[in-house]
This record gives structure tokens, sequence and C-alpha cells, in this order.
């Protein structure tokens, strides 16, 4: 590796109240392992403490870890903060216990991608570099 | 000047988040584009201080720089503070999990904040190559006071010195005995010693270790070893503090508040002589990055090598011949 190759940056939070944080861990490590600077924020955060810091942070990319349920509220609050804030270039995904039902609905909302548990990693990483055009 | 860094800097400068954020990133990508930031903006506001914070790995940095800009916020309610937190970025793949902001999340939304996190990209000093211009930036955008807080370190990465103002070294009980502090490097770079996790077994006696250590030095030599020759510590250098439970924080900037009354003037003329430095770092990467994108051309890196190895050419000879090259580049970059 050139060491300083452009990277992507991507956050992963946990917004909400619940702390089961061992998928987003899993997740940020696998995108650690495909060579993303991954800029993890921890369990129990708003939407706004993690759309600030998407944008000081400068990421292509927020991936939001829930298994509470609160999926619609908490993703459309990300989503139009960044609306908000002129940040919609920002993609959007998601993980966590989401019913396959709501998957489309999430989608219409803005959300580029949804990985459910059992998702393989490389599929993950092939994916979200798909969405955030990384020459492979 | 390229024009969109151009924008990018003005538009940071009337105060757009987004635009300091972008040009952050920009100028970490390519750090030899630091002297075209300078130039552009030596009329901008600088801060007053550039606070190092450093220390091995889990001593508490982190948590440490959250309350130190926690107790300046409290104080200054309407001063600008800006954190740069470096993480170790992977010598295999490249990538890099940053999770300094973890302990920070709390500032996330005090829009007087901005944090930044930064991998170390395989630079090798404690810090990212981009830092300094991100304290350039974090200046531009009217950041009074920045803490930088370095990767874990070990013993010798001590650049951290050399570019703040003022450097804090962190320790905390189990990391080694009095003969550790004896050691040359990281206690040379440090004008303040924090012994944190105060709440926990061992603090004391360490704390009494380093006082005593640095009493074996004479007063006016403390530190002339160091880069930051001219703070002399006619004042309370060590600190024992719990960064968890907030202890002793208040007491702490208290003596960095009044470190940087007493050196702001020579702080500014530290900074000038850093920035001939640091040119001459960018001019460095350039040529670093020119040479290696001759030798990486199709491949043909492998194939001089061999020549080398075949004793058909020196190192030397072969080393003049790829500077040839690279000084024939434009400044695109390409052949």
């Amino acid at each position: 590796m050139d060491r300083n190759d452009k990277r992507i940056r991507i956050l992963i939070g946990k917004p909400g109240l619940d702390g089961h944080d061992r998928g987003a861990k899993y997740v940020a490590q696998i995108l650690r392992d495909a060579g993303f600077e991954v800029i993890y924020t921890g369990i129990r955060r708003t939407p706004e403490q993690i759309v600030e810091a998407a944008i000081q942070e400068d990421v292509s990319a927020i991936g939001l870890s829930l298994l509470s349920g609160a999926h619609k509220f908490l993703f459309k609050r990300v989503i139009d903060l960044l609306k908000e804030k002129g940040a919609s270039d920002i993609q959007v995904f998601g993980g966590g216990t989401i019913p396959p039902d709501d998957i489309p609905m999430l989608k219409q909302m803005g959300v580029c991608a949804v990985f459910t548990p059992g998702t393989p990693g490389r599929v993950i990483v092939q994916t979200l570099k798909e969405h955030l055009q990384v020459p492979a | 000047m390229n024009n969109e860094l151009s924008n990018l800097i003005h538009q940071a400068r009337s105060g757009d988040i987004r635009a300091a954020s972008r040009l952050m990133s920009r100028m970490v990508d390519e750090p030899q584009r630091l002297v075209e930031l300078f130039s552009e903006t030596d009329d901008c506001p600088q801060p007053r201080l550039v606070l190092g914070i450093t220390g091995a790995p889990g001593s508490g940095k982190s948590t440490l720089t959250d309350r130190i800009a926690g107790e300046y916020r409290n104080r200054y309610p309407d001063r600008k503070l800006g954190i740069i937190a470096v993480d170790p970025s992977s010598p295999f793949t490249g990538g890099a999990v940053l999770g300094d902001r973890v302990r920070m999340m709390r500032h996330s939304t005090d829009p007087m904040i901005f944090i930044r996190s930064l991998a170390s990209r395989g630079h090798l000093g404690g810090l990212a190559l981009g830092a300094r211009a991100v304290v350039h930036v974090m200046g531009l955008i009217g950041c009074e006071v920045i803490l930088v807080e370095t990767v874990g370190v070990g013993q010798s990465e001590v650049e951290v010195a050399s570019r703040c103002d003022l450097t804090l070294v962190v320790l905390a009980p189990g990391q080694g005995d009095s003969i550790q502090m004896l050691k040359a490097g990281l206690m040379e770079a440090g004008n303040l010693f924090v012994i944190n996790k105060a709440d926990r077994d061992g603090a004391d006696q360490l704390y009494q270790s380093l006082v005593s250590v640095l009493q074996l030095k004479p007063k006016n030599e403390i530190r002339s070893a160091g880069y930051c020759t001219d703070v002399v510590p006619e004042l309370e250098n060590v600190f024992l503090v719990s960064a968890f439970e907030g202890r002793n924080i208040d007491r702490l900037v208290d003596a960095i508040e009044l470190y940087t009354h007493q050196h702001h003037e020579q702080w500014k003329a530290h900074r000038q002589r850093q920035v001939q430095e640091e040119v001459r770092e960018a001019l460095l990467e350039e040529v670093r990055r020119r040479v290696l994108k001759v030798m990486g051309v199709n491949g043909r890196s492998e194939a001089r090598i061999d020549r080398i190895l075949r004793g058909e050419t020196g190192v030397a000879e072969l080393a003049s011949e790829l500077m040839k090259e690279a000084a024939g580049m434009t400044e695109k970059g390409d052949l």
C-alpha cells in the first residue's frame, strides 16, 4: 500500500437505545480489513450526534446498526438531517434485526443497502464498494 | 493554485463546516499541498494553543482529551475548540478503525467543537502526515485551542513535541517503574506529565517516582533535550488525575493556561520556524511520490531491482536514473 492513497471513510454507529454492538464491531472490522477507514462512534447515539460526526469526519457513508425495532424512525431521522445539512451525498446503509418486509420501505426512504444477520462479510464489502464506486 | 482548493479554503474561512472537513480530507490525501494552503491563508487567524497529548495505548488519552475539552468549554463558552485524534492504520491492508471519538461523543453536537479522526497511514512519528494541515484548517474556522491526540506511542514516537506548542505525556499505573522514566525518548518530549487513573492502585507510587526522577535533573536543564526548549517548568508540571472520574482536571487546565499565558509569544516564533520544516517535508513528499510513481510504472520496479541484484547497475546509478525520470514528470503526475 502506498501510505497516502486516498482512503474511503465510513462511519459506523448505533443510534437508539439497544446496546448490542457485536454486529457493529464485526462490520467495522471487516471494513477495516477491506482497506476502509472506519470511524466507530459506539452505542446509544442520537441521529444528531451521528450526522454531525459524519460531516466533521467527511465520510462517504454512514452504517447504522439497530436491533431495537426503531429502524423506521431512526433511519428517517438520519436521512432527513443529512438533507437539512446539505449532505445528502453521504450514503446510508444499515444492518441488524430488520424484518425483510421493512426493507423496501427503507430503500424507498433512501437507505442504499440493508444487511440482515448472516450476511457474509464479503457481500457487505462488495455491495458497499459498488455503491461507493470504489475501483475493484 | 488549484481552483477547487482555493474555493474550499474560501468557503471554510466563511464558516462552512462541510467545506472545512473536505479541505481537511484533501490535505490528508495530498499532504504535499500544505504549501498551497499556507500561502493562500497566511493572514488567517491561528490558534492560541496547540496542545499535544501523547502516551501509551490505553493510558487514557482520549478520555483525558474529552475532559480537557469539557473544562475549556465550561470556562470559555464562546470559544471554539478543535480536537484531532490519530489512530493507527493497518500496515497490511491500509484500513483503520478510528475509535477515539467514542470517548468524546458528548461533544459531538456542540457547534463550538470540531473533532477530526485521522489514520496514521503508515507515518511513524505518532501523528499522521496531514495532521499539521488539519491544525491549520481548524485555525481557519476559528478554533482557539486545538488538542492533538497521538496514536498510542511506545518509547520513541516524539514527533508531537515538535508539532505542538505544549506536550502532555500521559502515564498510567502498571506500565513500568522509575527505570522506564530514565530512558530517552518519550519522557524527554513532555512539558507536562499526567499520571492518569488516580482511581486505581499504584497511581500514587507512580506519581512519587516520576516526581523524584524529574528532580534528578537540574532545573534549568529539564526539557532542554526535548524540542520545546523554551518552556522551563518553573511551575508544577506533574499532575495526578483521574480522567474517568474527572478528578483534578481543573488544576491541570489551570497549569496549561498559565503556560499558554507565559509562553504564547515564544510559541509564535517557534511555529514560524516550524513552517520551514513543514515546507521541507511537503517537498520531500512530492519527490517521494514522483519517484514511487516512476518506479512503479508497468511493473518496471521488479525489473530494475533485478538489475541491481544481477550486478548490472549500482544503487546510486539507478537512483540517479529514477530521479531524472521523476524530474520530467508534469504536475499532474503523468510521465
